[in-house]
């Protein structure tokens, strides 16, 4: 610790403090425009100018500046003052001064200063900027005539988005934040450069000329996208959510969001949202009162009888509606027919993590992830399922030297981290690897002794025999140098961490997967040590949630695949569908399709008219996220308050009400809001005890798990290759999540619709180029889907992403881990 | 004045081979963006834009970068370059001797601006500051031939002449 004195205050800071932070710890602020505490300091702009009595003759910029023992500080000298205001009059010399018209006003670093230092006169005179303005994508204006070379967007965009669009380009006067040869942006849109813009530079263009910054009601939640949980703030005005505002301070992310969660709220006041019950009649889908509609529902629900109804209950619910929802099945309706994500996008949770470590859950959170010396990545690129996480690993590569190790059937963005190493294996071979990789910790004598305790370790280590990695070397085309190598790494890393991405892209082996980590992770004594063990990343913003209110078949209840399957043989006779949409995001279109048309009474619950509420006996208008309280639980078990910020939308009720209403109408509980419901939670459910919503506060709360591990051997067998033809793997586009962001402006403007990749090789014997359009096809159907070449695939494999509705690619999927396709042009 | 044709030239398939090979030289060494851009420049001329690409993808480098480097030293050209390069020095010594009339007249003979190429990639012309020798005031240099004393005349001379010139 170091001893100093700013401002005739005492302060002791660390001894790697600056005098900024230093400052700061004593709450005193010291102006800044180009430092930000998530970046690497970069001293260009001068406002932070201070005065050290050692360091006298001269200004010094706080923020660049260590603290020494013994330093005394002023912040606040008549020549700073005069100096910060000469900073300030260079900057607005060439700047436009166009506040009346811009977006950042009220909220522009540049314009509170001016005015904290009453600039109100310039010694100088000058030209201003005449530069061209950015209009070519629909997301981010960029009007470099209001940049103060401040460089924090392209040190956002390199240091924690890894993307790298932006760097100062050309000499002298000339010289700008440019982008490649100066060309308009095209980038991942994740909008991290306009949060940090201290001005009006970078904005946001859904929300240009909305709103002025201070009129709007700004409400903390929680993104309703994927499961890593990021905080946001919602502005809001007119019962409309306008933009998402920036909040530094906001959750292990510091604020940071991805494209959909800075650019993908537009679901919330889309034009296409339900706004009335429907109910079908003479074949068509009606407008209906809710009475009428509610009636119909709980009357349908209730006379197909306990065996012959189900439901499907999106993870996107709040805790409270999932155990509403949950209680509705169970305790009215007395089924246990109830799931949720296709059955398997939850089971490396509900069925891996539960056999194989005694709770539902993962052992290890997601600040882990820095925390740790060794990270393997499995299956697929962590950063197209939940990119913010991708950024919490670029973090850990980069500032921590973290070892990253990626296992995966193709390469992705984090492959090209610095140092990374990818290991590509045949598409459907990662169980096998993973249990050679266990043989050779098992073999060298690197067992880690805690594993000893363990129960099952005998019969694991010979279940391992037939996984040498010679073996699985010859399977998944991986020298066996190189999993001896990586097995190693892993086993001697102090503390290393596994990431298991979930999804309903990535059909297959969850569970057994999950499984066989969490085996290796035993194997090598990495659970329950700080920075080590297993993070299983359930795909959706409340996956985690869905799973641990049981939103999931118990007893004898039906999984999500024999419900349609029995909707399909007329066993189950209604059928509850809650935010799913089947019909796109399960395997096997045709059959899922045919199933729900059979099924007798169909009812839908969502926001939107998807492809599966057109073929509902009764629609349910329900809200979006905006319009609840509640709770989420992501990955890592965090527990996060949603809170509502605008009313619902036209007739629409929240899951909560919905669900509420109906168990009243059927004789069951009734609760007067959620956090009624959450009491009963906190008494019910398993880690859960204790919470209440003041407690949750803004930071949330992480449930507690207690480890009872053993070793559940996971047997693999090659998959085989079909002659002639590629492998098809589906998953996520780094932009999109499930089926709901189709109809954000962020998402569907990076990626509007589906594609194919290639590899470079696949596409030269082909004679494909980007943008062709190729024909794949499997067991008798097809799909036309545009094509891209690039360099992460390997030969032999494609992969397709699931979010879309046209030429959906369940249509020739069945929920294997890979489908073996033709392709044409 | 329009450089269209020497602007999609870049367009163009350009034959990586050589940039490929210059990569491999530096592949392994700390600090190779610079000679590897360098030695990019010396095999095609300039730095054509699939080479920036390349370079990216092979030195895991983002390409924006790059830019930044190639537009903040002037040692680097992004576009084709003239077989002949025209200076026309536009110093305090030349400007007092009258070189914006020099540099007019190259503009009108040659029909291209300041830092720009002749469609058919014969020359390339820029103004420069003080090229050292003011004592020949106005100044002119082609490659690196000088001429001194500059005349609209003398301006006609060096067109012809190396308007004749084998471009091989
Ligand atoms: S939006 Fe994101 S990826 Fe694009 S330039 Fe800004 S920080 Fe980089
Ligand atoms: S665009 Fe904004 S963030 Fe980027 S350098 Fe300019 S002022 Fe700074
Ligand atoms: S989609 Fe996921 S990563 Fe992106 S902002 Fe939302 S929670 Fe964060
Ligand atoms: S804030 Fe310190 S130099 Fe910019
Ligand atoms: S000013 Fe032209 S050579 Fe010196």
């Amino acid at each position: 610790m170091v001893n100093l004195t700013i401002d005739d205050k005492k302060v002791t800071v660390p001894k790697d403090a600056t005098i900024y932070d230093a400052a700061k710890s004593a709450g005193i602020r010291i102006p800044i425009l180009c430092h930000d505490k998530k970046l690497h300091p970069f001293g260009g702009c001068r406002m932070c100018l201070v005065e050290v009595e050692q360091m006298k003759g001269r200004l010094i910029p706080a923020c660049t500046t260590p603290v020494t023992e013994g330093m005394i500080v002023k912040t606040t000298t008549p020549e700073i003052i005069n100096a910060r205001k000469l900073v300030l009059e260079l900057l607005l010399l060439k700047h436009p001064v166009d506040c009346p018209v811009c977006d950042a006003a009220g909220d522009c670093d540049l314009q509170n200063l001016t005015y904290e230092y009453k600039v109100n006169t310039n010694q100088f005179t000058d030209e201003k900027f005449n530069h061209k303005i950015d209009y070519e994508n629909p997301l981010i204006e960029r009007d470099m005539n209001r940049c103060i070379h401040c460089g924090k967007c392209a040190r956002i965009c390199d240091e924690i988005v890894s993307f790298g669009a932006y760097t100062f380009i050309n000499r002298g006067i000339e010289a700008k934040m440019g982008t490649e040869f100066d060309g308009p942006l095209n980038c991942e849109f994740c909008g991290s450069c306009v949060s940090v813009c201290p001005v009006g530079a970078l904005v946001s263009r859904p929300f240009k000329f909305k709103a002025r910054w201070w009129s709007l009601n700004k409400v903390k939640s929680v993104c309703s996208y994927c499961g890593t949980g990021c905080q946001l703030t919602l502005g809001v005005k007119g019962n409309k959510v306008l933009t998402t505002v920036y909040d530094e301070n906001q959750g292990f992310h510091n604020g940071q969001l991805c494209t959909r969660g800075r650019f993908g709220y537009q679901f919330v006041n889309s034009d296409k949202r339900l706004s009335t019950p429907l109910v079908r009649k003479n074949g068509r889908l009606e407008p209906a009162t809710w009475d009428e509609a509610l009636a119909a529902v709980a009357e349908g629900l209730k006379s197909a009888g306990s065996d012959a109804v189900a439901g499907l209950v999106s993870p996107r619910l709040t805790n409270e509606e999932l155990y509403l929802a949950r209680k509705l099945f169970k305790d009215v309706l007395g089924s246990n027919n109830l799931d949720h994500s296709a059955g398997y996008a939850h089971s490396a949770l509900s069925h891996g993590a539960m056999e194989s470590l005694g709770f539902a859950a993962s052992p290890s959170t997601v600040t882990d992830i820095q925390k740790s010396d060794l990270l393997l990545v499995v299956k697929t690129d962590a950063y197209e399922t939940h990119p913010v996480l991708g950024f919490e690993i670029n973090l850990g590569v980069k500032r921590k030297g973290v070892d990253l190790r990626v296992i995966s059937d193709k390469k992705g963005k984090l492959s090209r981290l610095p140092k990374a190493k990818t290991y590509v294996y045949k598409p459907g071979n990662e169980i096998l690897l993973v249990n050679a990789l266990a043989k050779v910790i098992v073999d060298n004598n690197l067992t880690d002794p805690s594993a000893m305790g363990v129960a099952g370790l005998e019969e694991y280590n010979k279940s391992l025999e037939g996984y040498s990695p010679a073996q699985a070397a010859e399977v998944c085309g991986i020298a066996a140098e190189e999993i001896i190598g990586l097995a190693t790494d892993y086993a001697k890393a102090d503390k290393a961490l596994i990431l298991l991405p979930l999804g309903l892209g990535y059909p297959g082996h969850d569970k057994a997967l999950a499984q066989a980590l969490i085996n290796l992770a035993l194997v090598a004594g990495k659970i329950g040590k700080e920075g080590s063990g297993v993070l299983i990343m359930g795909e959706k913003n409340n996956s985690q949630g869905a799973v641990d209110m049981g939103v999931y078949p118990a007893g004898n209840g039906k999984g999500a695949t024999d419900i349609i399957a029995s909707c399909a043989a007329g066993a189950t006779k209604a059928l509850y569908v809650v935010g799913e949409n089947p019909v796109v995001s399960y395997p096997n279109r045709k059959k899922v399709a045919d199933a729900l048309d059979k099924v007798g009474f169909l009812v839908v619950q969502d926001l939107f008219l998807t492809e599966t509420a057109e073929k509902a006996h009764v629609v349910l208008p329900a809200c979006s996220f905006a319009e609840k309280d509640g709770t989420f639980t992501s990955v890592g078990r965090m527990v996060q308050r949603v809170r509502k910020a605008i009313k619902p939308i036209g007739a629409s009720r929240s899951d909560f009400d919905i669900l509420n209403e109906l168990s009243s109408r059927l004789g069951g509980a009734s609760f007067a809001d959620s956090s009624q419901v959450f009491v009963e939670i906190a008494r019910e459910v398993a880690g859960y005890n204790g919470l209440t919503y003041d407690k949750l506060g803004d930071e949330g709360a992480l449930v507690p798990v207690a480890v009872k591990g053993r070793f559940v051997p996971v047997a693999a067998s090659p998959v085989k290759a079909e002659a002639g033809k590629y492998a098809l793997v589906t998953g996520s586009a780094l932009y999109h999540c499930g089926t709901m962001s189709r109809f954000g402006q962020g998402p569907m403007h990076v990626c509007p619709e589906g594609y194919a990749e290639f590899s470079r090789e696949d596409a030269a014997v082909l004679k494909i180029q980007d943008n062709d359009l190729v024909k794949l096809t499997s067991a008798g159907a097809e799909i036309n889907l545009k094509a891209k070449v690039n360099m992460r695939m390997p030969k032999g494999v494609v992969f397709a992403p699931y979010h879309f509705g046209e030429e959906s690619i369940n249509n020739i999927t069945d929920g294997s881990p890979v489908t073996w396709v033709a392709v044409s042009k | 004045m329009s450089n269209a044709p020497a602007e999609e030239l870049q367009t163009q398939e350009i034959d990586l081979t050589a940039a490929n090979q210059v990569i491999d030289k530096f592949l392994t060494l700390p600090g190779n963006l610079m000679p590897v851009l360098q030695g990019i420049q010396e095999e095609y001329g300039y730095v054509p834009k699939p080479t920036i690409d390349l370079v990216a993808e092979r030195l895991n480098v983002y390409p924006s970068q790059i830019y930044g480097v190639l537009t903040f030293y002037a040692q680097f050209h992004l576009k084709p370059r003239g077989k002949f390069i025209i200076r026309v020095c536009v110093g305090t010594a030349c400007h007092v001797q009258g070189a914006e009339r020099i540099v007019e007249t190259f503009f009108d003979k040659l029909h291209i601006g300041h830092a720009e190429t002749t469609p058919d990639l014969r020359f390339t012309f820029e103004k420069v500051a003080c090229l050292g020798a003011c004592g020949m005031a106005p100044l002119a240099m082609v490659n690196d031939d000088t001429f001194g004393k500059m005349t609209v005349q003398k301006v006609e001379e060096i067109v012809a002449d190396y308007g004749q010139r084998p471009m091989k």
